[in-house]
């Protein structure tokens, strides 16, 4: 073979590597971040990427010095198991997109939809390259291959997770690939724009809930998309060890039933130890959300936050959250455990104007659909519709696989105190002081909550069983173990084999 | 047989009747609204009512029966069979006739049999004995639909049509914001916790229609239709399901006036006139008009087809796509996937804007790109029936992707025509057409109905899915 041609080979792949282009390497690291490769290193095992297009370029000339064309990708291992991963490179065009380097991302969507690979993404960069001699999408369609990279983000929605670090500027069809994707981590310093608008930073992005997770710097961002594949690529961890304070949890219940406590606590001592994920902790923070583990099992709880601003009660934001949550899990077969402690859907005028009479039913039709298994553990008050929206409406196709209950259990049409309220109305609005009036509430408050508290509801077969709280990871445990994931792995094919999207929203 | 039974059976079903309690009757006409019994009547076509449970709503001793509460009927509208409900505000506050509505979602869900539901009610009996310990949690029918869960399981269904001409809170309500088309009236209300419930949880003192009226759903999406009275409500719901029951009648050509090519030149247009243009006479039923009107949804015949259209209003906010825009392009995308209409989009749109809270300041929208944006390009991901698309003038940024989704494969235009003087980001329509394959025909104005109905022509209509396993999925609610 011609010595010359492989030497040309061989040196036009190095030259595209950190080690040749020093400057690049130096201007990145100066933003704090990473280069492309470190990235991909950082986040696969180690010589496992199998990189797509090494020496694609701007140009077919030998001379091109447009590294892989702003985009590196391929496949990698994380923990075993194939991810596809790109990168694109703000060194090399401004990490722009071309036509070329979508015909490469089209090729890495090939692999992830075919083979049910998640695929994840580097997104920073500003969008399509200006001069490139083809428009990037949506502008012209012009098909690359079997799926775009924004019809094959569509495609693999709720088939494989497709995962999103932003770090950095991350513009127009940059921006579109993190809105399309069901996992969004992005660094503190990250910010979006979109369609010529002002830039707006990762930190409104997580507020909103259009940003899953906000991290300090690349490295951690990293280790949370890990940590986020490893979920779903392998369900069943064998180095499983309770929660240092998982025998005491219990404890964060305080006696006073009206006091509110951090539900991130209970969750944390639910779950295996050092296992909890939480998303969009920023948003709709009556509802709290987290992939974890229960004995090496992979599971998704969602649970009500008491220390909320609306002491955990479900208004628009908080059924969104919970009904995107639920078709997640479902999506990629993870088992729900929902923990259950709010005064309802939210009410009054405020609540109204957001749609709270649309959008209550969201979590609703979410759990109705699911075909993985339930578990709900009420902890405290479930009142109203409330308790719907975490263990399902109905009581007879859909039943949650286990229905638990700790002592400190309380149910009711509405509030106890509200109920209370409206009995004791009259006596109430007589009385003479604001504290005679809430004494008067809260006695008669204490009376109903007898009637359904504690051994009553056992009694009453509300749940299947009334346990101690430290009783409850076994109990989840024992179900999962009967219960195996069955995560079907074959083709998309027309749509046979993926149960429905992820609602973005 | 025993006399008495046959006497005693009479008397219970002659004292339901209006007749027989004339005194709520007036009392429910003096309010300008119709007894349960005449809504029923309204609806079905004339004798065709089978009443379920006609003597089931019976209070012996004070016990409580489940029943109580309202009136069930299955019968026909313009002779397709439909199953039509109606809470009766005169009785038990309309509580829940949660018994017999399981029954009656059995049917709908075996037989494919549309909804109409009247669910003015304030929830589940406050003197139901056993409220207060979680009754209904557990207390369906094991097994098959409790009313409950048979909502969500028809979704997507059966059309789920709710008329709202009261006020409707709690239990009421989550039915009217599960159906998928949401008729109300002026002075009617909506929500999930009545006045009493919000006096109790928040302290403020508001009548229903303050704490949670239908104008205002009318503009914050909450409704589909916002009509006059009871009867046009009516009027409104058999509308809606003469585009499901009759997918092709005798076609009519569009009402003469709007010449396309001279509003192609016009500066500014309404797009309400493209539509009325390209469809046959008089048939554009618009859903949620008042709501994210920069985005126009409408149920229309062309060809005498049921088609879904989805249009850009230039003439609001720019035909910009904004939050409530997004979502009204998803969830009715759902509805016209689910309901096996082809669809048709008119795309005009500079893009899309973001929305953004402040709590200092007052809220702000600019051009931008969040989750919500997302929502429409799902929906198109999964729609499986034909979607023809016409750009009419400019298609930036997202904006074409929210119109007809993404896709290079699944869910692609099946034509994709436009005007002469679209604008795609700098390349006007013949470049783009000539370079980039972006469209399969660029055509004059005129031209475009033509071109649909022949496409139309072309796309059989399918034959209805009769097993309730061939639901393709169910309709958001938002």
């Amino acid at each position: 073979m011609d010595a010359d041609l492989r030497k040309q080979i061989a040196d036009a792949r190095r030259a595209g590597l950190d080690v040749e282009r020093p400057n690049d390497l130096a201007a990145i690291h100066k933003l704090g971040r990473l280069s492309p490769r470190e990235r991909i290193d950082l986040l696969v095992d180690a010589n496992s990427f199998i990189e797509y297009g090494a020496l694609a370029g701007a140009t077919t000339r030998p001379e091109d010095q447009v590294w892989a064309d702003a985009l590196v990708g391929g496949v990698g291992l994380v923990s075993g198991l194939a991810v596809v991963v790109a990168s694109y490179d703000v060194t090399v065009a401004d990490g722009t997109q071309s036509d070329r380097n979508q015909r490469k991302m089209a090729k890495l969507m090939y692999l992830a939809v075919e083979h049910r690979w998640p695929f994840l993404c580097f997104a920073d960069g500003t969008g399509a390259r200006d001069d490139d001699p083809f428009p990037a999408p949506p502008i012209a369609v012009t098909p690359r291959g079997r799926f775009d990279l924004l019809d094959g983000l569509a495609e693999l929605n709720g088939w494989a997770p497709t995962v999103c670090v932003v770090s950095g500027d991350c513009s127009e069809a940059h921006a579109a690939i993190a809105m399309l994707s069901d996992f969004v981590v992005a660094t503190e310093d990250g910010q979006f724009a979109s369609h010529g608008g002002p830039w707006r930073s990762a930190q409104d992005f997580a507020k909103s809930g259009d940003v899953d997770l906000l991290v300090g710097n690349e490295e951690q961002a990293i280790d949370a998309a890990r940590s986020y594949l490893i979920f779903y690529l392998n369900d069943e961890s064998c180095d499983a060890e309770a929660a240092p304070d998982a025998a005491a949890i219990a404890d964060f219940i305080p006696e006073n039933r009206r006091r509110p406590y951090d539900m991130r606590k209970v969750v944390t001592a639910l779950a295996d130890r050092d296992s909890v994920l939480e998303i969009g902790a920023q948003w709709g923070r009556s509802m709290l959300t987290a992939i974890a583990r229960i004995e090496g099992r992979t599971v998704g709880i969602y649970a009500n936050q008491p220390k909320s601003p609306l002491a955990g009660a479900i208004d628009a934001a908080a059924a969104d959250k919970a009904a995107r949550f639920i078709e997640l899990c479902d999506a990629y077969e993870y088992p729900i455990v929902s923990l259950i402690d709010n005064p309802g859907y939210m009410v009054g005028p405020k609540a109204e104007r957001e749609g709270i009479a649309r959008h209550h039913a969201r979590p609703l039709s979410a759990l109705h659909h699911r075909t993985v298994p339930l578990y709900s553990v009420q902890i405290r008050k479930a009142y109203g519709l409330g308790p719907y929206a975490m263990s399902g409406w109905g009581s007879a196709r859909r039943m949650p696989e286990l229905r638990l209950a700790w002592p400190s259990v309380e149910s009711g049409g509405m509030s106890l105190e509200g109920a209370a309220y409206l009995v004791k109305r009259k006596e109430i609005l007589a009385a003479p002081d604001k504290e005679t009036a809430l004494a008067i509430r809260d006695a008669y408050a204490e009376k109903m909550r007898d009637a359904t508290s504690g051994l009553r509801a056992g009694r009453s077969y509300q749940f299947d069983d009334v346990i101690e709280p430290a009783e409850t990871r076994a109990r989840i445990a024992a179900m999962l173990q009967r219960t195996p994931r069955q995560l079907d792995r074959g083709h998309l094919g027309d749509g046979s084999a993926k149960k429905h999207p992820i609602d973005p929203r | 047989m025993n006399n008495k039974d046959i006497h005693d059976l009479i008397s219970a079903k002659v004292a339901n009747r209006d007749a027989a309690r004339p005194e709520i009757t007036q009392r429910i006409h003096k309010t300008n609204k119709l007894t349960a019994r005449e809504r029923i009547d309204a609806v079905l076509d004339p004798d065709s009512a089978v009443e379920y449970g006609a003597i089931a709503a019976q209070e012996k001793q004070g016990d409580w029966i489940a029943e109580a509460g309202g009136v069930d009927f299955v019968g026909t509208v313009d002779t397709h069979p439909v199953i039509v409900s109606s809470t009766d505000y005169s009785d038990h506050g309309g509580g829940y006739g949660a018994g017999r509505l399981g029954r009656l979602f059995a049917l709908a869900y075996e037989r494919r049999w549309p909804l109409v539901l009247f669910v003015d009610g304030g929830g589940s009996r406050a003197r139901h004995p056993r409220a207060g310990l979680g009754h209904v949690e557990l207390s369906g029918p094991i097994g098959r639909f409790s009313f409950l869960d048979g909502i969500p399981e028809l979704s997507g269904w059966v059309p789920s049509i709710a008329i709202v001409s009261g006020p409707s809170f709690a239990g009421h309500a989550s039915i009217a914001g599960f159906s998928d088309f949401l008729v109300s009236t002026p002075g009617s209300s909506i929500g999930m916790g009545g006045p009493p419930m919000v006096e109790a949880a928040l302290g403020q003192r508001l009548s229903a229609n303050e704490l949670a009226g239908s104008e205002m759903h009318e503009t914050s999406g909450g409704i589909d239709l916002l009509v006059e009275d009871e009867l046009a409500a009516i009027a409104a719901a058999k509308r809606y399901l003469s585009f499901y029951h009759e997918p092709k009648i005798e076609p009519l050509d569009p009402a003469p006036g709007s010449n396309l090519d001279e509003l192609a030149i016009a500066d500014q247009y309404d797009m309400h006139h493209v539509i009325a243009a390209l469809a046959d006479r008089d048939s554009t039923f618009e859903l949620r008009p008042q709501f994210a009107q920069n985005l126009i949804t409408a149920l229309v015949r062309i060809d005498g087809r049921s088609v879904g259209v989805i249009a850009n209003q230039p003439l609001v906010a720019d035909g910009t796509i904004n939050h409530a825009a997004a979502t009204k392009i998803s969830r009715f995308v759902e509805i016209c996937n689910t309901y096996d209409y082809p669809m048709l989009s008119l795309i005009d749109s500079p893009g899309c804007t973001a929305e953004w809270q402040n709590k200092k300041t007052s809220d702000t929208t600019e051009a931008g790109l969040t989750r919500w944006h997302a929502r429409p390009i799902m929906a198109h991901q999964q729609r499986t029936v034909p979607l023809l698309s016409v750009q009419i003038r400019r298609s930036r940024g997202l904006a074409s992707a929210l119109m007809n989704g993404v896709s290079t494969t699944r869910g692609v235009p099946m034509l994709k025509l436009a005007w002469p003087d679209v604008e795609i980001g700098l390349r006007d329509g013949f470049s783009a057409a000539l370079d980039h394959n972006a469209f399969d025909d660029v055509i004059t104005p005129s031209e475009t109905r033509a071109k649909l109905v022949r496409m139309l022509r072309l796309l059989q209509v399918p034959e209805p899915r009769v097993n309730p396993h061939e639901k393709k999925h169910w309709i958001d609610s938002w």
